[in-house]
């Protein structure tokens, strides 16, 4: 399998640099910072992400609104994005444009300068796209319900990253340099330069421009939180929306864990296309369902959420549908997948994660990802190895370990149909 | 520090050219050597348009296309069988053409390509997948009906085409239409269309050994018709209701010039600088200065005969009014567009191509829009040539000339009463979606 040779070096304030060469019309510049919503006040969720926002605001030599300008006018693409676990800036440009782009992501990082004015305008964009996101779209709160399911409010994952719109109102200027102080320092962040440039000549401007960052005292380790999830309920609610949907979940295991490519295909063998398990019971040989599809949210310090969500056909009660699923899990969990149910989730597997690793931007992004989860860039070299080491038995084991039918968390989301 | 310069290489990107094959039965096959490339792709246009399709049975295109890969005569597990190949297929029925396009790991593209030609050549079309695909169009159509984005274009077309043509009406058709369609018509529209005859297919990829004759299995011959192009109304202000909503969806445009017209690389520039990137005016008026939207898109789209220009946006309701006065006031172009946000554009919209190009599926979706258009690779070089040259002068004047108050269609989905409120003054009419 094709190899991506990883060098990385350690900056004296403490900040990690990996350089990836290889090929590519661009250079991708990944910064990762290790803040997401689940390190949030819980009375200001939703401020990582607007603090993101934040920092295409302007800095002591850069106008608000200029980085993005300046990346696209080098002919580069920029954006960023927050999760729960951490916040990334990227952008991806022409060799000739590095330098600018680190300069830029270097001088946001020193002195970030936000004015009452333009905070403000931020907390308008970011409460709009929350509406467009969620709350303007048909089942825009599934995901949150589902979360809420096991989640208590109090978690730190109990939250989406988007936060609530209470939250965004009550958040105010000073908030803003409290969180760069407590978050945005050097040894809390990786930075991973992907495409044609040679490890010397990435830390050299890494150190060029990132190394003038004044070093500052490591955050210690975050534990996982200790507070209990919610034990499995099922729970119904009704919606102006389309057609109802069943959604079953379980709390699994962190995004980290060895048994987490085995849920993959667990979920594949289950619920990903035609051909899949589910979608051949439920809704080619019994029409109980029109459609079925498995997915898995990701956490790092909580356990993750796997899903299998089906739509009953009409005229079929929701509750049938995720009886016959529980019923399907637990034939499935008794014997496992057949070799060439298994081969078809191993195939698929190899190929969403070689197009995953097909361009630089989102190699840069996997070895961040791999770096926070397991502080190990080179995992992308030896992930697929892994899968394709993976048997029948270990599917079946996680399967075992983790979905239970007896402690599937249960959502019928419904239709409203006066 | 001092801000750094940027160096950008003289030496032009050119688009890869293909090695071209055409085969006995009229298949045209497009090959991209991509080294370097593991994950191949390949992309299929096919001359079956939805103008084609009898105005009863709208949505048997897409029936015929998403069941296509469910089960053959030679292997009911063909969809097994492809999935155990790693492919990932998708597809899309379009007013001029229709594409069958997917994802495989280079290493098996050869076991791939005689099951994707077993598709396209003897599709069972069992009668539980016939229904299962309407059924799942019927689903499809509700949610548009319901996602305020889908609402708002879909109102846009009906606005500008009329329900007449077949642009103003769902491409996936309509309940009304659907309810109608049976095996034997999607049979029959397969039957009709899908032969190699003008049908162009693209792979690209790490393949050092590839091999095509498996697609000299797909024969036959289909009638190629000639279809009009579709006649346009005046500008109108249109608002469809979406009960509930928080936001109002915003979709300015029109129907506009080809690919081929002198004043295209003028027209993309400036559709560039109004709505295209994150620095472009709107983008910045109603985003970042003013806090109204997430964000605003736009700008000269081409197609595969005309282009549309559109500008795209979502605020929250009580200032939709002025959002849309702000971009009919913008698009008017009262301020020329100046030589910094030419100079910017040009060199996004050229800089940009080459990180555009990065994947197979970016070089196969590139051709697979050029061969759509019947144009061939060489095209991509004359445009950015051209672009290149475009001066500031002849970019605000192809822009005036382009945009006329009285072509704009205003399509607005959202809280219809509220919006009603909002738009007073410019004449909106509630419509509903059919």
């Amino acid at each position: 399998m094709q190899k991506f040779p990883i060098a990385s070096a350690q900056l004296d304030n403490g900040l990690q640099v990996m350089v990836a060469e290889a090929p590519s019309p661009g250079v991708a510049v990944n910064l990762w910072v290790e803040v997401g919503s689940s390190d949030e006040e819980l009375d200001r969720t939703g401020f990582a992400h607007l603090f993101e926002h934040l920092m295409f605001q302007g800095s002591a030599n850069v106008e608000p609104g200029e980085h993005m300008a300046l990346i696209e006018a080098a002919g580069g693409t920029v954006n960023a994005t927050t999760s729960s676990d951490r916040t990334n800036y990227f952008e991806t440009v022409p060799r000739g444009a590095l330098d600018l782009a680190l300069w830029l992501e270097a001088d946001r990082l020193e002195s970030l300068t936000i004015t009452e004015e333009n905070f403000e305008a931020q907390r308008q964009v970011v409460k709009e796209e929350k509406r467009e996101r969620y709350d303007n779209q048909p089942y825009g709160d599934l995901l949150e319900l589902l979360v809420g399911q096991h989640f208590p409010d109090t978690h730190p994952y109990g939250h989406l990253t988007i936060g609530s719109m209470e939250h965004l109102d009550a958040a105010e200027l000073p908030d803003v340099a409290d969180f760069w102080r407590a978050w945005y320092r050097p040894s809390n962040a990786h930075l991973v330069l992907a495409g044609p440039i040679s490890p010397d000549e990435g830390f050299t401007l890494a150190e060029r421009h990132f190394g003038r960052l004044p070093k500052r005292e490591p955050l210690s380790p975050r534990a996982a939180s200790t507070i209990p999830l919610h034990e499995p309920s099922v729970q119904s609610v009704t919606r102006d929306v389309p057609y109802s949907v069943t959604y079953l979940s379980w709390a699994a295991s962190p995004a980290s864990a060895d048994d987490q490519p085995a849920l993959d295909l667990l979920l594949s063998i289950l619920a990903d296309g035609h051909a899949s398990r589910l979608h051949r019971n439920l809704v080619k040989d019994t029409r109980r369902a029109q459609e079925v599809h498995g997915s898995m949210l990701p956490n790092h310090r909580a356990p993750s959420l796997a899903t299998l969500m089906a739509r009953p056909a009409d005229g079929v009660d929701p509750r049938d549908v995720g009886s016959a699923i529980l019923d399907e899990l637990a034939r499935f969990t008794d014997k496992g997948p057949s070799e060439q149910e298994f081969a078809r989730a191993v195939a698929q597997y190899e190929r969403a994660w070689l197009w995953q690793l097909a361009t630089a931007e989102e190699r840069a992004d996997l070895i961040n990802e791999a770096y926070l989860l397991w502080r190990d860039p080179d995992r992308i070299n030896t992930e697929l190895d892994e899968v394709l080491r993976l048997t029948p038995a270990d599917v079946r084991a996680a399967a075992a370990r983790w979905l239970d039918p007896e402690r599937a968390h249960i959502l019928h989301y419904l239709k409203d149909d006066h | 520090m001092k801000r750094p310069g940027v160096e950008l290489l003289a030496t032009p990107w050119r688009f890869p050219e293909p090695e071209v094959l055409d085969l006995p039965g009229g298949l045209s096959l497009w090959h991209f050597p991509l080294p370097g490339q593991h994950v191949a792709a390949f992309e299929l246009v096919l001359p079956a348009p939805l103008l084609a399709e009898p105005r009863e049975q709208e949505g048997v295109a897409t029936v015929a296309l998403h069941g296509i890969d469910e089960s053959t005569h030679t292997h009911p597990d063909i969809a097994e069988l492809l999935d155990l190949t790693g492919a990932a297929l998708n597809a899309h029925a379009g007013i001029r053409s229709t594409r069958l396009r997917g994802l495989v790991p280079a290493r098996r593209l050869a076991d791939m390509l005689p099951l994707f030609a077993e598709v396209l050549r003897e599709p069972a079309y069992l009668p539980e997948d016939v229904a299962l695909h309407v059924e799942a169009l019927e689903a499809s159509y509700r949610t548009r009906r319901q996602s305020p984005g889908s609402a708002a274009r879909w109102a846009f077309n009906s606005a500008l085409y009329g329900t007449g043509q077949r642009q103003g009406r769902p491409l996936a058709g309509s309940p009304g239409t659907l309810q109608h369609i049976t095996r034997d018509d999607v049979v029959a529209w397969h039957r009709q269309h899908y032969a190699p005859n003008g049908a162009t297919l693209i792979v690209a990829g790490d393949l050092p050994e590839l091999d095509l004759t498996p697609m000299e299995s797909w024969t036959g011959h289909a009638e190629r018709g000639a279809f009009p192009e579709p006649s346009t109304d005046r500008g109108r202000v249109v608002i469809v209701d979406v009960p509930g909503a928080v936001q109002a969806t915003i979709h300015v445009g029109f129907r506009s010039i080809t690919r081929l017209d002198p004043r295209w690389p003028a027209a993309r520039l400036a559709g560039h600088v109004m709505a295209g990137g994150f620095a472009s005016r709107l983008n910045l008026e109603l985003r970042e200065r003013l806090g109204y939207t997430y964000g605003v898109g736009g700008g000269f789209v081409p197609g595969d005969t005309a282009s549309v220009l559109q500008v795209v946006t979502s605020t929250r309701t009580d200032v939709a009014g002025d959002a849309t006065r702000r971009i009919l006031d913008a698009v008017a172009l009262t301020g020329p567009i100046t030589q910094a946000e030419l100079d910017d554009a040009k060199a996004y919209r050229i800089g940009i191509a080459p990180l555009a190009n990065e994947t197979s599926a970016d070089i196969a979706s590139q051709a697979a829009v050029l061969a759509g258009a019947g144009l061939t690779t060489a095209y991509v070089g004359e445009h950015t040539d051209a672009m290149r040259a475009v001066t500031v002068e002849e970019a605000t004047a192809t822009w005036r000339e382009l945009v006329r108050a009285d072509d704009l269609v205003v399509a607005v989905a959202g809280d219809a009463e509220a919006l009603q409120h909002q738009l007073q003054g410019l004449d909106p009419q509630v419509i509903d979606l059919q």
